[in-house]
């Protein structure tokens, strides 16, 4: 920081063992001068940061570049204040002068430092790291779900190049998303490889005014993968069952959940946005018993990433997995063609349905329980055929 | 399910001569309410305790049960621990059989014929099995599907089931059967702290599974609370947290070999044979996928929570592993 290299030194000589023959070359003139400095050196930083804040605030989310403006506003009133208060009293000799100096510059320090590390937590806790409160580690390693927050911060630069650059992912009523306690995002799976999950939680993270951090449900067959599954877990997947899901949502918490499972992810490519079975409506029981509202959502794009053409069971023997997918890019381009075509993303997020009104007398009522799944089903379509009919182009929107 | 305390034992009896018998034996000892402990050895102990009355007994001769039966109503035993398992898989497959699954049913036998009023079983988180289809956190109703691959686990789910067997037939007897996971402590010896003091550490290549241990204070208290109150039923004693597998072995400072899938199990298996590796083929599936069990029912029911946590477990037997290489601690 510039006020320490510019100050401290020459303060403590003067404070401390000085001898009066050793400080009589520093004239009291100078040392107001040097904190005139320093003060112009920090306002400079400040505007930088401003600058560089507003820049990123921008593009990102208004919100939070107005909550920063507003905060450097008042920093740099404060800094101003400081500058031109009331003037200190002329010092008579070279101790006054020290102490108006020292008075002056802790000030300035303490007002600025509070400012600075407000900063530093905006930015971590708020902007890099999600708010995972809930899920208290009893290992600073990773969460009680294998979740890994250095690992996750350290490929945050990636996921968001993917976020924001190759599928170019833009959000609709994010605001659905309750800013506080549990709910269940329901949305179709698609796209042969389940990018689709860490996609939602991206969206959540990045668009959503309070950061929260979603947890996704994966397949069962990606945990028997190498790599993939210790991948999933470390990003926040969680294997898909009912006790991990009630786990979750017992500490409030967002969980995404795809109820066609491997039907939806694994369908051709000629039956793109058409949603398969809801399963057997495990995730309407699941709202039920945990009393969750039920948040709709609707993935636009992601089915053209990885057109499915064709599913190669022989090849899949070897690897102990269902099936190999043939698409346009897998396997020919090898590791680069998991990553599918650049087609650009739409997330929508409906308006919640309340499913607990019907009490927990609804589990055993197999009939309705099918109804409201179906009922959600319908939703999440008619969002897709919405989707896609405000869709124009597949890679650009 | 509540506890009463007109059950107090008074004749504990504990088989087996591992470092949980060895443990247990010493935290009874040191209690003045029961009358008599006993020990009913295999391997001759190291070290003999004053209160405790010292018996051989091996659970792999014939008749084993009644003479076991008849030590029990000689000596008037109400509490039997058994604890008497290899821990190592043995490379005997059919002694391990006959000492775990039909060991076992000789105690039950034995324990119906003497009338005995509490049986506790150490059992394992093991005998849930390694499955990628496993709950992050398995419960007691999950079912025990370890025995699927693995026949010295196999044998562990036999004895766990014959004691249920027995539970079913006498009502009147309580019957503990604790399920901890991987014990870690400066005691412990066992062929999963051998294959975290190998020189290098072999993993799997692309599997990285969460690991959860106790420390061994713990699962002894654990032990002490189901002699001295009435918990019938299945238990899982667990640390809190878990490590994945690369953040174990970079706690012990080693390194990892990560190795490929292909051809692995045969390689294994020979380094087993050849007395390389600590433990079968059958056991690498713990390094792919996950097996990791909730303490939610004892913590509920007994109020039983690990003072260790999965990280402080672990670093407590590295630390005891230390001082054992420059022998400050005997080995």
């Amino acid at each position: 920081m510039a006020k320490t290299k510019s100050f401290n030194p020459k303060l403590r000589l003067l404070n401390f063992n000085a001898s009066p023959a050793e400080a009589a070359p520093q004239p009291a003139k100078s040392l107001e001068e040097q904190i005139r400095e320093g003060e112009t050196k920090l306002l400079k930083k400040l505007d930088q940061i401003e600058n560089k804040l507003s820049k990123v605030g921008n593009k990102r989310n208004p919100a939070d570049a107005k909550a920063l403006q507003q905060e450097l506003k008042a920093l740099r009133e404060e800094i101003a204040k400081l500058s031109t208060g009331p003037e200190p009293a002329k010092p008579k000799n070279l101790m006054a002068t020290h102490h108006v100096a020292t008075d002056f510059r802790s000030q300035l320090s303490r007002a600025l430092f509070r400012r600075i590390l407000g900063y530093r937590k905006l930015k971590s806790e708020k902007i890099l790291q999600a708010n995972d409160i809930n899920l208290n580690p009893a290992t600073e390693e990773v969460d009680e779900f294998g979740r890994d927050y250095k690992f996750e911060a350290k490929i945050k630069p990636i996921s968001d190049f993917f976020y924001y650059k190759y599928w170019r992912i833009s959000t609709h009523g994010v605001e659905n998303v309750p800013h506080k306690g549990r709910a269940l995002l329901v949305a179709n799976h698609s796209g042969t490889l389940p990018f689709d999950g860490p996609m939602i939680r991206l969206a959540v993270n990045n668009d959503h005014p309070a950061r929260r951090a979603a947890r996704f449900l994966v397949e069962d067959f990606v945990y028997y993968l190498p790599f993939v599954g210790t991948f999933m877990y470390r990003v926040g997947g969680v294997r898909a069952s009912q006790d991990n899901a009630e786990r979750l949502l017992n500490k409030d918490h967002l969980v995404a959940v795809f109820p066609e499972g491997q039907k939806g992810i694994g369908k051709l490519f000629n039956k793109r946005y058409q949603l398969q079975r809801f399963g057997r409506g495990g995730f309407i029981k699941l709202a039920i018993r945990t009393n969750t509202p039920i948040i709709p959502v609707a993935v636009v794009g992601a089915e053209e990433t990885h057109p499915l053409l064709y599913k190669s069971s022989l090849l899949a023997k070897p690897f102990g997995i269902p099936y190999v997918p043939i698409t346009p890019t897998i396997p020919w381009f090898g590791l680069l063609g998991f990553f599918g075509l650049p087609t650009k993303w739409t997330i929508y997020f409906g308006k919640p349905i309340n499913v607990a009104q019907y009490g927990k007398k609804a589990l055993d009522n197999d009939l309705l329980i099918h109804k409201l799944s179906e009922q959600v089903r319908h939703t999440i379509q008619e969002m897709l055929v919405d989707g896609l009919k405000r869709r124009k182009s597949i890679f650009f929107g | 399910m509540a506890s009463t305390s007109n059950s107090l034992p008074k004749v504990v009896a504990v088989t087996g001569s591992g470092f949980k018998a060895t443990n247990i034996l010493q935290r009874l000892d040191r209690n003045r309410s029961i009358h008599k402990v006993i020990s009913l050895y295999y391997k001759t102990p190291k070290l003999r305790l004053s209160r405790t009355k010292y018996i051989h007994l091996d659970l792999t001769e014939e008749l084993a049960d009644a003479k076991l039966a008849e030590i029990l109503k000689k000596e008037k035993v109400d509490t039997l621990i058994h604890t008497a398992f290899p821990i190592t898989p043995p490379r005997n497959l059919s002694f391990a059989h006959e000492l775990i699954s039909v060991g076992s049913m000789y105690v039950c036998n034995a324990a119906s014929a003497a009338k005995v009023k509490k049986l506790i079983l150490t059992s394992t988180t093991d005998v849930y099995g390694p499955f990628a289809d496993n709950p992050n956190y398995l419960t007691e109703k999950h079912p025990a599907r370890g025995f699927r691959k693995n026949s010295f686990i196999k044998d562990k789910s036999d004895a766990e089931n014959g004691f249920l067997r027995f539970a079913r037939k006498h009502p009147k007897t309580i019957v503990t059967i604790l399920r901890p996971c991987t014990t870690m402590g400066p005691t412990v010896d066992s062929f999963k702290t051998a294959y975290y003091n190998l020189p290098v550490i072999p993993t799997v290549m692309g599997y990285d599974p969460l690991m959860q241990f106790v420390h061994e204070d713990d699962l002894f208290r654990a032990v002490e609370s189901a002699v001295y109150e009435d918990w019938p039923g299945i238990y899982n004693i667990v640390g809190q947290g878990v490590l994945p597998l690369s953040k174990v072995i970079e706690l012990t400072g080693k390194y990892r070999i990560p190795l490929s899938m292909i051809g692995l199990k045969a390689f294994v298996q020979t380094l087993w044979y050849l007395d390389i590796l600590p433990a079968p083929a059958s056991y690498i599936d713990f390094l792919k996928y996950i097996c990791v069990a909730t303490g939610d029912k004892a913590e509920l029911e007994m109020g039983f929570v690990a003072k260790y946590t999965t990280k402080e477990a672990f670093l407590s037997f590295i630390g005891a592993e230390r001082l054992r290489r420059v022998h400050l601690v005997e080995a």
